[in-house]
């Protein structure tokens, strides 16, 4: 049905979200533009991790009551990254919360949300940070 | 080829969108742009035979995560102008 | 299928979420926590030692099933395992019964020098422990990753937890670098299983060692993975480029809280390094980067507890410096060596936690921990300026404490090895670190004390004393029988060479 061209676009777009991801989480100032670039890699490795279980004109792994077993084993996709996936989008989702949290905590303390101003602040004992 | 051209367009969708969430200067849109990047992605989940994670990717990146970020965006400040 | 196995790990869950649950109510949480802390070092030395499969799955050559079709019975889909299993190894005994003490004594620390105990700490401690736990004990990749973000989930909410001030900002900047780390430690284990077709290490190790290292086409893939889950280790222990941001977190825990962190990333390293030794051993490149991070962990850390006035972030630097010991132990490749290496791990776990306590109760006295506006300490409480002293010599490797046990072990292991530039480097971060830590001890108890000195408390309680006195305890122990604790370790490396 579809060729072996989806794995291949696929496994492009996961690479071309993390590369804007690092990008973004590491040049940009805003707090919360940096948020959500860190939760542009994390989609793109999940997408990463999905393309691997691909299999061209294959099924979806669900096993329906009357399918033939064998033929079902050598022509699904492959299961297991799309339970890691599921996990992995679950921790994305809950250190997302946990930081912007800390951004709006951090918001009231310093009144901007430019991370030159909140994450390079020097202590009064001039340690460096 | 009418799959591929869907992929091709899903695709695009979702780098733009992803692209110009980045680039705003009002921090509203940047919690809407993000939701469409999420959805994107769900549907490639689809394209790729993986339904139950299309559904949850759905969920987590075009709803949980947009308001989320909305609601920061409204305990915080609206534009980022420095 | 030995259940004991699970209950190690579970037991601090379900004690954690029971503190949380409870954390209005002070006298039971701290009656739970001090029953759920003692439980879990006792459990750890009644386990034995074996396999278990979750849901009982085995791989199919080990359970009796006739009449599979040949493309899974005549090929290597026969022996791999089909679910998560987790191996229970003298190792893990050793490793997760003392962490299990630190915890322990730290936790009893705490709870008798805060009139009010916090639920939510506690439940952050607890599943701490059961998540290192895991790590070390689990024979699958993934499931190593979940507990490894659970890990520094946890490690964030103790910082946030402090009364440091800016721990939100470090808490932030942890987050932040947390969320590029873990995704490339993924990504590497994603790209190791599509080679091997397996997250479950076992099979992963015999699929790389017989086939794709040898083939050109698949050597380049391995090492690329090899890149991405080292950079994650990398993270995850504290080594260089991570060194500042894991003292930082060191510096702005609570004492007792710092012990218990600088625990976790030790076992955390641990973990990683057995497997990475396991799947990439036979690599050159394994052996080179692993040293060069870890000659360069020695060199800095020290160099940056030298400047230090605050003695937090000394300690701080300083046990990120000792951690570049254990990888040096990997890096060198012998059984000898890494068997040395892991002793030097325990060495370090007790000995940080001692000082981490001891110092803490400086901390505790006084609330501040800058050296220049501190002195003549050693009037309050003699006996808990010797034993922070004796601790500061069993770090340095002074005889007869462990830590010269454990040095002398490294030092021989790189003399046997034909490297005895890096031998020469060890003696000299060793003298350092003495030196470092006889002026911090000079500028804190013995010399005379500023007259604008304010003392929150007037006296150390007992606790910190006892838990000080027992983690000595166990210094001297190990000191004097090694044999304790190499004996277990080195089997187990020579079953993986």
């Amino acid at each position: 049905m579809i060729g072996v061209d989806t794995q291949l676009l696929a496994l492009l777009t996961a690479g071309a979200l993390i590369i804007i991801g690092l990008f973004a989480a590491i040049l940009i100032d805003n707090l919360i533009k940096k948020i959500v670039g860190l939760s542009f890699i994390e989609e793109g490795v999940n997408l990463f991790i999905i393309c691997l279980g691909y299999k061209e004109g294959g099924v979806v792994p669900i096993f329906l009551p009357g399918m033939d077993s064998n033929w079902f084993a050598l022509n699904s996709a492959y299961p297991l990254p799309q339970a890691l996936v599921l996990t992995s989008i679950v921790i994305g989702a809950s250190t997302l919360a946990v930081m912007l949290a800390l951004a709006m905590v951090l918001y009231k303390k310093y009144g901007s949300l430019s991370t030159s101003k909140i994450l390079n602040h020097k202590t009064d004992m001039g340690d460096e940070e | 080829m009418f799959e591929l051209i869907i992929i091709i367009l899903l695709i695009i969708t979702t780098l733009v969108a992803s692209v110009l969430a980045l680039v705003q200067t009002d921090l509203l849109k940047v919690a809407i742009l993000t939701g469409v990047s999420g959805v994107g992605i769900a549907f490639l989940y689809q394209i790729l035979l993986a339904p139950d994670v299309a559904l949850t990717q759905a969920i987590v990146g075009g709803a949980i995560i947009p308001v989320f970020l909305a609601l920061a965006v409204k305990k915080t400040k609206r534009v980022d102008d420095e | 299928m030995n259940a004991m196995i699970p209950l190690i790990v579970i037991i601090p869950i379900i004690a954690a979420l029971l503190l949380n649950l409870f954390g209005k109510n002070n006298k039971t949480i701290k009656v739970i926590a001090f029953i759920v802390g003692i439980i879990l070092p006792i459990l750890t030395l009644i386990t034995g030692y074996g396999l278990h499969y979750f849901g009982g799955h085995q791989p199919l050559s080990l359970s009796n099933i006739s009449g599979l079709p040949s493309y899974i019975s005549s090929t290597g889909l026969y022996n791999l395992h089909p679910a998560i299993t987790y191996n229970f190894t003298s190792l893990s005994k050793v490793f997760i019964f003392m962490m299990g003490i630190v915890v322990f004594l730290s936790i009893f620390a705490y709870l008798n020098s805060e009139k009010r105990a916090s639920g939510p700490f506690l439940f952050l401690v607890f599943m701490g422990t059961a998540s290192v736990s895991a790590m070390m004990m689990s024979d699958d990749l993934f499931n190593m990753y979940v507990f490894f973000e659970i890990a520094a989930l946890i490690q964030t909410g103790i910082i946030i937890a402090s009364k440091a001030e800016d721990n939100y900002e470090t808490a932030l900047k942890y987050m932040i670098i947390g969320s590029i780390g873990g995704p490339i430690l993924l990504l590497g284990i994603a790209i190791l299983l599509a080679i091997a077709g397996s997250v479950n290490i076992t099979d992963i190790v015999n699929i790389v060692n017989t086939s794709l290292i040898r083939s050109p086409q698949t050597r380049p893939i391995v090492l690329f993975s090899f890149g991405l889950i080292f950079f994650g280790w990398l993270y995850a222990s504290g080594f260089p480029p991570f060194h500042v941001i894991k003292s930082s977190i060191y510096s702005k825990a609570e004492p007792y809280a710092a012990s218990v962190l600088q625990g976790m990333s030790l076992l955390t390293l641990v973990a990683f390094a057995v497997v990475m030794f396991r799947i990439f051993g036979k690599l050159n490149l394994f052996k080179g980067a692993v040293l060069l991070i870890s000659i360069m962990a020695m060199v800095l850390g020290v160099s940056m507890a030298v400047m230090q006035t605050d003695f937090r972030r000394m300690i701080a630097y300083l046990s990120v410096g000792e951690l570049g010991f254990v990888g040096l132990g990997f890096g060198l490749g012998t059984r000898f060596s890494i068997t040395a290496g892991l002793f030097q791990g325990i060495n370090e776990l007790i000995v940080t936690a001692l000082l981490f306590i001891g110092l803490g109760a400086v901390v505790y006295l006084t609330n501040t921990s800058n050296t220049r506006r501190l002195g003549g300490l050693i009037s309050k409480n003699e006996s808990m300026a010797i034993m922070v002293l004796l601790g500061g010599f069993a770090m340095a490797g002074v005889p007869p404490f462990n830590g010269f046990r454990s040095k002398f072990m490294i030092i021989e292991a790189a003399l046997n090895s034909g490297f005895p530039e890096i031998s020469v480097i060890a003696i000299l971060v060793s003298i350092a670190t003495f030196f470092v830590f006889v002026k911090a001890f000079y500028s804190i108890y013995l010399k005379p004390q500023p007259t604008d000195l304010e003392f929150v408390h007037e006296t150390i309680p007992r606790s910190m004393v006892f838990a000080v006195a027992v983690l000595l305890i166990i210094c001297i122990v190990l000191g004097l029988y090694p044999g304790l604790v190499t004996n277990p370790i080195a089997e187990l490396i020579g079953g993986l060479l």
